[in-house]
């Protein structure tokens, strides 16, 4: 019989491949065997240091973890779950290149993977690179969620909010806090920071709609009714700043920079004599006030910056005192404002006459563009002075 | 009335798949059966290579773990402890092992007519996973060729196959062990041919190239396809930069010197020390290793691919990366030397990543504008120090695109390596196989030897064209009288269309003499032409003419009908004896 397969070999090529392809089976299957358990050792390995690596991680040892990572993924080389923690650790400690390129690799296999994108996303924003980083926080907002697909969107989205307020890309940042705001739960939470965010954008009419919803959601939320009143302030709609800043203030007592504001809108909606629902009088009063703090912050303002007050004629106008820079030939911004005070307190007296309807507004013209330029010159103002300001900044939704 | 068919006889019953079995039969002949035979030798190489890195892996987590720390005990004593065991195996079981492998089956090629023992592979198989499993500076690589090489030359002699068939059988195997060791076919092709065939040729090319291709795909099965290294983004944008490489290119070939230089060096005093201390040197240099990792450098330790990945991604700092460079050089010069089983090119490979790195990292202090990353020139430079140190320079430039997979670098690996090679060679003329080889007694080879050889073409033996060139078109009476006062005795004739002859002066005049002048030379000449050769051919194919022909015409390649000269004997002999 040996004998017999061994003419064979030795005769016929067929019978020699019959047999090499049977002994190739059987190394083929041999090797697998050997493989898929070492395979399985391996993987049991890997799984007790990447264990291992996570709890690091918590105790906060990520140059530890990191080792354990990479023992485990030297048990499970494609594992993308190892992968990822290691890149995740490295970009932690600040090992960017690094990190990329692992989460680089992750990427290339799942492109459109949410976690890998919103991971490399970070890497750029460390390197505060804001175009790359744009690239994956939309892919990642945009990319496959293997769980709560909804909320990692939504929490990628607001990192990138959050990466693009810190970059000062404030435009950028309105325009997907917008699109963020649109899809936000009917949660008072998520709506809350999305408010918060839309302050720091600057967009306070926006930021003001945000506490509204969460209001509407959660009526007595103090926060909300501090950032309501925060951004109604900032947008120039004082009473309606003083109603939430009110409530505010009535949720948490404590609040002390609601209380502040509070303050400066009821001082802004005492001062301000466009106001409606007043009578002329209190108006004309208000004028009158309001024109004579102007013209104290001026002569303290010109005494702040050193400036003498001289007896001067400008403009044409005999008689007229000026204050003037010493050695300066041209007058000063505070010395023409000082030059029309004068002249505009001659007319003062006539503040009452019912013909005089230009009177008020060209008073209070002065009286913004002196608290204006003094505050420029010598610093934000305080008191009835910075109401004015205010005022004048935000003329037209004051008495909203 | 039907009849009932007859039962089949058992003869009948196996005639029809014996006639099939037949005609299969016819389809073999030797050369078919070759190539069959070259892709289960991939097969079963990439088998064994296979179970050869899971020996090591396996080695390594069971002797220091998944990733050795420093100033531990046990990375001083298992390295050591390993050297011991290796030194005695090699002494008294598998006296066949020593060294890289790759000469050893050079060497079965070249003397002893394709014969591996099976032994060699089991014992390269065990003693060289131990060796870099506990921890000794050298790679998988060679030994993965080595084993491959010896599976393929059992099976071989097996088979019976011819002498020269069985001889072949050992580059088949080297290739398909190289190639799923570094999961790089071409390299591989081209490393085998480049240093273990050390010739291009076409009957084995197809063989290799197959063996090559199913060992691939065994251990991609098997291990994934995953290349070696997770390859940083690597872009070349200014061609200024070609500058930085080039230095790379410099360093690198006066590192792969330096390299060669410490093994060639200490290997043969080593050898030549009392026998017993072979049985220590081993241990010896496991123990010198074992210190560099336990006073902080265990990367040189194994093969250190991981710690290559690293450096192509920035990890270290370029003084560390110079410093692991230096320290790998002294691991694997001490590994080597020490006659302990295992390969070179992985720790080449590391060697070149490290001082890319540094080389990379320093430049871009004094250029920070290099658009090059660290992790790219470590990149290049792996594939510098294999153009430098193992003197492949084809390899070296397909090894780095295979492992990359980023043909963006190819510009900058190209020059560099390029570099590297040429300062290599004018440091060292004579490669560092080649040395090992000669330290060994035998003489083998080489492909760089072959490429610098001077060979004699046709045209340094070709002599002017004579003056009178008769054509076939002319009457004798006007040939003869254009050649009486010729000192010349043989004239080449143009023959039409196309082709040479020649005519001999006495021809010519006796059959003008005799009153044939009006018949026309060619009428008379015989019809096949002369053989003809071009300038540029080698002298060699001339001498299987000029013994025959008194004169052999040399003629353009676009135009055969113009002469360029012609050769004779004596100009072809007088080329070959001439002192030089």
């Amino acid at each position: 019989m040996f004998q017999k397969v061994a003419q064979l070999i030795q005769r016929s090529a067929v019978f020699v491949l019959l047999l090499l392809t049977l002994a190739a089976v059987a190394a083929f299957a041999a090797v697998n065997h050997l493989v898929t358990r070492y395979n399985l050792n391996q993987q049991a390995r890997g799984r007790r240091l990447y264990a291992q690596g996570h709890a690091d991680m918590d105790a906060g040892n990520p140059n530890l973890a990191i080792e354990e990572f990479r023992a485990a993924l030297t048990c499970d080389r494609t594992n993308p779950q190892y992968q990822l923690s290691l890149g995740r650790a490295l970009r932690d400690t600040g090992r960017l290149d690094e990190a990329e390129s692992y989460l680089q690799s992750l990427w290339e296999r799942t492109p459109e993977d949410g976690t890998i994108n919103l991971a490399l996303a970070r890497v750029a924003a460390r390197r505060g690179n804001l175009d790359e980083a744009t690239r994956y926080y939309h892919n990642a907002m945009y990319g496959v969620w293997t769980d709560d697909a909804d909320a990692n969107r939504r929490k990628a989205r607001f990192e990138f909010i959050e990466f693009l307020l810190q970059k000062n890309a404030l435009l950028q940042a309105r325009s997907e806090l917008v699109a963020l705001a649109a899809f936000l739960p009917p949660d008072p939470a998520p709506h809350l920071r999305a408010a918060q965010l839309l302050m720091q954008a600057q967009d306070y009419l926006d930021a003001l709609a945000e506490y509204e919803k969460v209001l509407r959601l959660d009526r007595g939320n103090p926060s909300a009714l501090a950032g309501a009143g925060e951004a109604a302030f900032q947008s120039g709609h004082y009473r309606t700043a003083h109603g939430y800043l009110q409530g505010a203030i009535n949720a948490n007592p404590q609040d002390v920079a609601s209380r502040a504001l509070h303050d400066s809108a009821n001082l802004i909606l005492e001062t301000d004599p466009f106001i409606h629902r007043i009578s002329d009088a209190e108006r004309n009063r208000r004028i009158s006030s309001d024109f004579d703090n102007a013209g104290q912050r001026l002569a303290a303002c010109a005494q702040q910056k050193d400036v003498a007050l001289t007896a001067a004629t400008t403009g044409g106008a005999p008689g007229l005192a000026a204050v003037a820079r010493p050695g300066s030939a041209a007058p000063s911004p505070l010395a023409q404002l000082n030059a029309r005070w004068l002249e505009m307190k001659r007319q003062m007296p006539h503040l009452r006459s019912p013909g005089e309807t230009d009177l008020p507004d060209a008073i209070m013209d002065l009286v913004f563009q002196i608290e204006q330029q003094t505050s420029a010159e010598c610093g934000e103002p305080q008191g009835v002075d910075e109401a004015l300001l205010l005022i004048s900044r935000n003329r037209e939704a004051a008495d909203q | 009335m039907t009849a009932a068919p007859a039962p089949a006889s058992p003869v009948s019953r196996f005639r029809a798949p014996r006639r099939l079995f037949e005609a299969f039969e016819d389809v073999f002949d030797e050369e078919r059966f070759f190539l069959i035979l070259s892709v289960f030798i991939g097969i079963f190489s990439g088998l064994a290579v296979v179970c050869f890195r899971l020996a090591i892996d396996w080695t390594h987590l069971a002797l220091l773990g998944p990733l050795p720390q420093p100033h531990s005990l046990k990375i001083i004593i298992v390295p050591a402890l390993a050297g011991l065991v290796v030194a005695v195996l090699v002494m008294h079981v598998f006296p066949a092992i020593r060294g890289s492998g790759v000469n050893q089956t050079k060497a079965a090629l070249y003397i002893f007519n394709g014969y591996i023992p099976f032994r060699t592979a089991v014992g390269k198989f065990l003693c060289a996973a131990l060796a870099i499993g506990s921890g000794h500076s050298l790679g998988p690589e060679d030994p993965s060729l080595q084993i491959g090489a010896s599976l393929a030359s059992v099976l071989g002699r097996q088979l019976q196959l011819s002498r020269e068939k069985l001889r072949l059988m050992a580059p088949v195997g080297a290739a398909a062990g190289l190639a799923a060791a570094f999961n790089a076919p071409i390299s591989a092709v081209l490393f085998v041919i480049e240093e273990v065939i050390g010739r291009w040729s076409a009957g084995i090319l197809g063989s290799v190239v197959l063996s090559a291709v199913a060992s691939v795909v065994v251990e991609r099965w098997f291990l994934g396809s995953e290349p070696l290294f997770r390859i940083p983004v690597t872009t070349f944008k200014r061609p200024a930069e070609l500058l930085a490489y080039a230095v790379l290119g410099i360093t690198g070939g006066v590192a792969a010197v330096l390299f060669a230089k410490a093994i060639v060096f200490l290997r043969p005093r080593l050898k030549a020390l009392p026998r017993w201390t072979q049985y220590l040197q081993p241990a010896v240099a496991g123990l010198l290793i074992g210190l560099i990792g336990y006073f902080g450098f265990p990367q040189v330790m194994g093969a250190g691919y991981d710690f290559m990945d690293q450096a192509m991604h920035g990890q270290y700092i370029w003084q560390l990366l110079a410093l692991l460079a230096l320290l790998k050089i002294v691991a694997t010069t001490l590994s080597f030397v020490s006659g302990t089983p295992g390969g070179m090119f992985a720790p080449t490979l590391f060697v070149g990543a490290m001082l890319g790195g540094a080389v990379g990292g320093l430049e871009h202090i004094f250029f920070p504008h290099l658009t090059g990353s660290v992790g790219t020139y470590a990149l290049v430079g792996m594939g510098v120090l294999f153009a430098g140190f193992l003197r492949a320079p084809m390899t070296s430039v397909f090894m780095v695109l295979e492992t990359s997979g980023n043909y963006e670098i190819i510009v900058p690996v190209i020059v560099a390596n390029t570099v590297a090679y040429l300062v290599s060679r004018s440091l060292q003329p004579t490669p560092i196989f080649d040395l090992l080889t000669r330290q060994d007694g035998l003489e083998l080879p080489s492909l760089e030897e072959k490429r610098e050889e001077t060979i004699l073409r046709v045209e340094d033996a070709m002599l002017p064209p004579p003056a009178i060139i008769l054509n076939a078109a002319d009457y004798i009476d006007v040939a003869a009288r254009r050649i009486e006062d010729s000192t010349q005795t043989i004239f080449p004739v143009r023959l039409q269309p196309s082709g040479w002859s020649v005519v001999h002066r006495d021809l010519v005049l006796r059959l003008f003499k005799e009153g044939k002048g009006e018949h026309t030379l060619g009428s008379l000449l015989s019809p096949q032409p002369l053989p003809s050769l071009f300038p540029d051919l080698p002298l060699d194919n001339a001498l299987r003419y000029v013994q025959t022909y008194p004169i052999v015409p040399v003629v353009n390649r676009a135009n055969p009908l113009k002469l360029e000269g012609i050769i004779s004997s004596q100009s072809v002999f007088a080329k070959y004896g001439a002192p030089k």
